[in-house]
Order: C-alpha cells, then structure tokens, then sequence
C-alpha cells in the first residue's frame, strides 16, 4: 500500500475488503523497524500480538461478521497501561519488569473494538517530569526534526502516530500529556471530560486531574476511538455513568453559527507565545470565522491562577500516589522525579485544600464564561518544540501551563495542528468544550481540519520511507 | 520573597521520609519562593464556608 491512512480511511478499506489488516499491520511494523531506532517511540513491540490480532481482524471481516471502524486499527498504548501478561514498566527503573495480570480497562476496550496493539509507548517516568536520559530507555523524539523534543508525557504516542507508526494511541493527561504531545508531533489529540474514560488500570499521575484520551492523526479518528473508549466503568471510581451519544454524527454538517470563545490574554498577555504559534491560532480563529463560527472574546483569571492551583494539587497527588516508593526506592526515580517529590514534601495539607477550594470557584468562573458559548479556544503550547536538550527544567515551572487550566475543571480540550512555524516544526490550536460535549469540540475541530492543509503532510523522514515501501 | 530555612527544609523532609542530597536540597531552596507564590495564589479571602471541590454526595448506587 501507498501513503499512511487515517483511522477513517482504513477503517473504510478495511470494510470493503481493499485493505487487508495483515497488510497495513505488517506496513506499521516495517515503519517501526525502520525508525523506532531513531525515533525511540516504542519501549516494547509486540510484534506476535500485532499479528495475531490482525488476522483475527481479518478473519472476522472475510467471515462477514459485524465489526467496528477499529477493526484491524495498529494501535499503541502509553506504557502506564496495563496490558495483560505484556511488560508495562511506566517508563521506569522501578518496574523494569513489571508484567501486570490484567488488562487496563481502556486497553481491554480498544482489544474489543478489534484494534491491533502494536506495543508498549515512551514516556516521561510515571508520566512525569522529562525528558530524561537516566532511565533504562531514552525518551521519545520529534518525527519532525529528531533533534527536537515531543513534549510530555504522552510522547511515544504522539511520536508514533505523527510517523505513521501507529494510526492512534492511547495518552494520559494529568496537566496537558496528551494535548502538548499532540501539538509538537503536529497530530491530534483529545482530553475527554473528566470521568468519561476509566483510569482503571493507568498508573496514577494526580488522582483528580488524570484524564485518558486518544491521540490521532486527525479529529475524525480521535472521534472513532473515543467511542470505543467511553464508557460508565465500575474499576473507577471517578467514572461517569451518562449516556455515551454518537462522536461521528455531527462530523461534517458544518459549524456555522457556532461561538466560539477566544481566551486572548491567555497566549497574548499571561504568557505571550511564539510569533509562529500566535500566526496558527489568528490563522486559525480567521477560517472559523470564515466557516461561520461566531467569534468573541473571553477573560477569565490570569493563567498563573490556574496553573497555581493545578500544580499544587498534583504535586501534592503524585507525593501520596508514589510515597512508599519515594520513602523506600528513592535513589531508583530519575532525577527529575525526585525532584518532584521532593517539591510535592513542600506543600502541607492546608496548602492542598486550599488548592481544592480555588478549584471549585475557578471551576465555576469557566461554567460562566462557556454559558453563550460553545467551545473556548487558547494556545497548547508556548512555542514550538525546542531542541531535546535544551527543554528546560520542567520541575520549577515558572511559567504557566495552557492545559492545566482544562485538567482543573475537567472539561474536554482537544490540540489540532494550526499549522507551521519556527524550523518548519508543527504548531497547534487549543478548543475546549462544556462536561460531556466532545462531540462538539470534535465537529469544530474535524471542520477547521478539513478546511485547511495541514493533514496533508507527514514529516519528511516518514514520506520519504513511505515513498519508498 | 519567601526563603526556606536549612532546618525547615530538614523538617520537611524528614516529615515526608524523604532524603535529599546537597545539590538537590539547593535547587529546593532555589524553588521555594515559586512553590510559596503558588500557594499565595490558592489563600483567598474566601471565609470558611467555601467548600473545597472534594466534597461528595451519595449516588443511588450508594443506596441499594
């Protein structure tokens, strides 16, 4: 086969009996030979799993039997999900060999929907702190210019589905893992609302801010796995019990007329960004406008509010979710993550409920501010990817995040590529939406794609290796 | 701003069972005064009846 298909597009193949999941699995994995040495994406392939999932894909298409749009999908999985009788080493010394006994349950999910799992992805060490070169595997690098860093934690992920590797993956997001992945590697990525996926099975970041989404290539595939993602599950006890609508119904029917909010001082005043990320989202605002999207501005409480109260609470989560080892295998965390547990020792519990109780008013101030509206939209990241060894410090963040914000209230926020800057390297947009809406922020976001051309261009290691397959 | 003191810094790991070499301890002190803005920014006038978002109701799940 030619070219790297979507989800949507294989899916379709895959239906009419054109694209045979053994081929397009056996096109992932020659992708991942040939690059993962360079990219560093995948910690673990499970080649015999991936193929014996795509012939059973196959044997169900060919037997006529009714399967899903993830039937015969290569798939990789974030290294803080268990997987069943697979090693899942959470990226760290401590669980090198860690072979869990059951499956997370967004793994066994995605298994169901007939999906081929492809391995085990990099990222930083309990999806924390990174890039770190002081940990049994080395972190993951930008398809786009391997000099370069792909953000955290979900970087494997976003590495391998901007490759071609994979056509979508799982990612975590305790302040932004999932959406600053997916804006450095030029991809798609969405944060669903808090309690829409289980957490059953993922290693925890920060208990009240963890969210589990997909990563894709484009919105429309984020859509197509998020369906078979969502769900009530009695694993977690977040876990939301609503009824789950169709993402893919509304994709397409335009979005004229929709309003969208722009948190300007957010990427403009609070953190100004990079001269190319700030041409992405006015770029981006203007072919919303020009779509027939309602356009208007929004204010809330300066950026570092957010990312105060954000910090604080997972600071102060990972110190208790990682205090026996921190008390007992210390000198085993890389260096950044002692770090931070050493900073989650500083914070006491006054501090913590204090943090607990400016979420609940920033909280309302956003359900205020999204009444008229049906998504916001701000910056993902400040810049485009630095250099992989010229990421500063991420332990004493002094700038405040754009994510965190969305990981405080809960609500549903999705990066899609706006296009790019500085070195050629992927820019991104930022859409967030009310609890449970995904399948708005899906509609706008599959629009503004579909109306733009930055879906038609891999990074150029990835074409050239597929021009030549 | 704020400086965290050698024996406070002690204390506070200590209390969290914590051992922390010379440089890291620096790049704690070095830290500090952020980790004390943040903590700044969540102590509002706010009076004691402002609940934290951590409080919960019962489901009817709850109930059976």
């Amino acid at each position: 086969m030619s070219g790297i298909p979507t989800i949507a597009e294989a899916a379709r193949l895959i239906a009419a009996k054109k694209l045979s999941p053994v081929e397009l699995t056996r096109a992932c994995l020659g992708r991942v030979k040939e690059l993962n040495g360079e990219l560093h994406a995948f910690l673990l392939v499970t080649e015999e799993r991936a193929m014996t999932d795509a012939r059973a894909a196959e044997a169900a298409i060919m037997a006529g039997k009714p399967v899903g749009p993830l039937c015969g999908i290569p798939i990789a999985l974030k290294d803080i999900v268990d997987t069943k009788d697979i090693r899942t080493t959470c990226h760290s010394k401590i669980l090198r060999d860690n072979v869990p006994d059951t499956d997370a349950t967004c793994a066994v999910k995605l298994a169901e929907a007939g999906s081929v799992l492809v391995g085990k992805t990099a990222t930083h060490e309990f999806a924390d702190g990174g890039p770190s070169f002081d940990l049994p595997w080395p972190p993951a690098r930008n398809p786009w210019n391997t000099a370069h860093f792909t953000a955290g934690s979900s970087s494997g992920t976003g590495a391998g589905v901007a490759a071609g590797l994979v056509l979508g993956g799982i990612g975590t997001d305790t302040g932004g893992s999932i959406r600053g992945p997916a804006a450095l590697c030029g991809i798609a990525g969405l944060k669903p609302t808090y309690g829409l996926v289980s957490r059953a099975g993922v290693a925890p970041a920060a208990y009240t801010l963890d969210h589990i989404g997909p990563m894709a290539w484009t919105a429309e595939d984020c859509a197509l796995m998020l369906q078979a993602l969502a769900g009530h599950d009695p694993r977690d006890p977040a876990s939301a019990s609503r009824p789950i609508p169709n993402y893919t119904a509304q994709l397409g029917s335009g979005i004229k007329g929709m309003r969208v909010g722009v948190i300007h001082h957010f990427h403009a005043v609070d953190y100004p960004v990079s001269a190319g990320t700030q041409r992405g989202i006015d770029a981006a605002i203007a072919t919303l406008r020009d779509l027939g999207a309602v356009v208007s501005d929004v204010t809330l409480s300066p950026l570092a509010e957010w990312h105060a109260c954000g910090n604080l609470i997972s600071l102060t989560e990972r110190a208790a979710a990682y205090d026996e080892w921190g008390r007992t295998r210390f000198g085993d965390f890389s260096a950044s993550v002692q770090q931070r547990l050493l900073l989650g020792a500083m914070v006491s519990g006054v501090d913590y409920v204090q943090a607990v109780r400016r979420r609940r008013e920033l909280r309302a101030e956003l359900q205020a501010a999204m009444g008229g509206l049906d998504v916001v939209l701000t910056a993902v990241q400040p810049h485009e990817a630095p250099r992989i060894d010229e990421v500063p410090d991420q332990n004493v963040r002094q700038e405040p995040s754009f994510t965190m914000p969305f990981n405080v209230t809960g609500y549903p926020a999705m990066s899609i590529c706006s296009g790019f800057g500085a070195g050629d390297l992927p820019v991104a947009i930022q859409l967030v939406g009310k609890p449970f809406q995904e399948a708005t922020v899906l509609r706008i976001a599959d629009a503004f794609e579909k109306a733009t051309p930055f879906r038609d261009r891999r990074p150029a290691l990835v074409s050239g290796l597929v021009a030549a397959q | 701003m704020p400086e965290l003191e050698d024996a406070a810094l002690d204390f506070l790991l200590a209390r969290a069972g914590l051992s922390a070499t010379e440089e890291q301890k620096a790049a704690l002190r070095a830290a500090y005064p952020h980790i004390a803005a943040m903590m700044e920014r969540v102590r509002k006038p706010r009076g004691r009846m402002a609940e934290p978002v951590l409080t919960y109701g019962f489901a009817e799940e709850d109930l059976q």
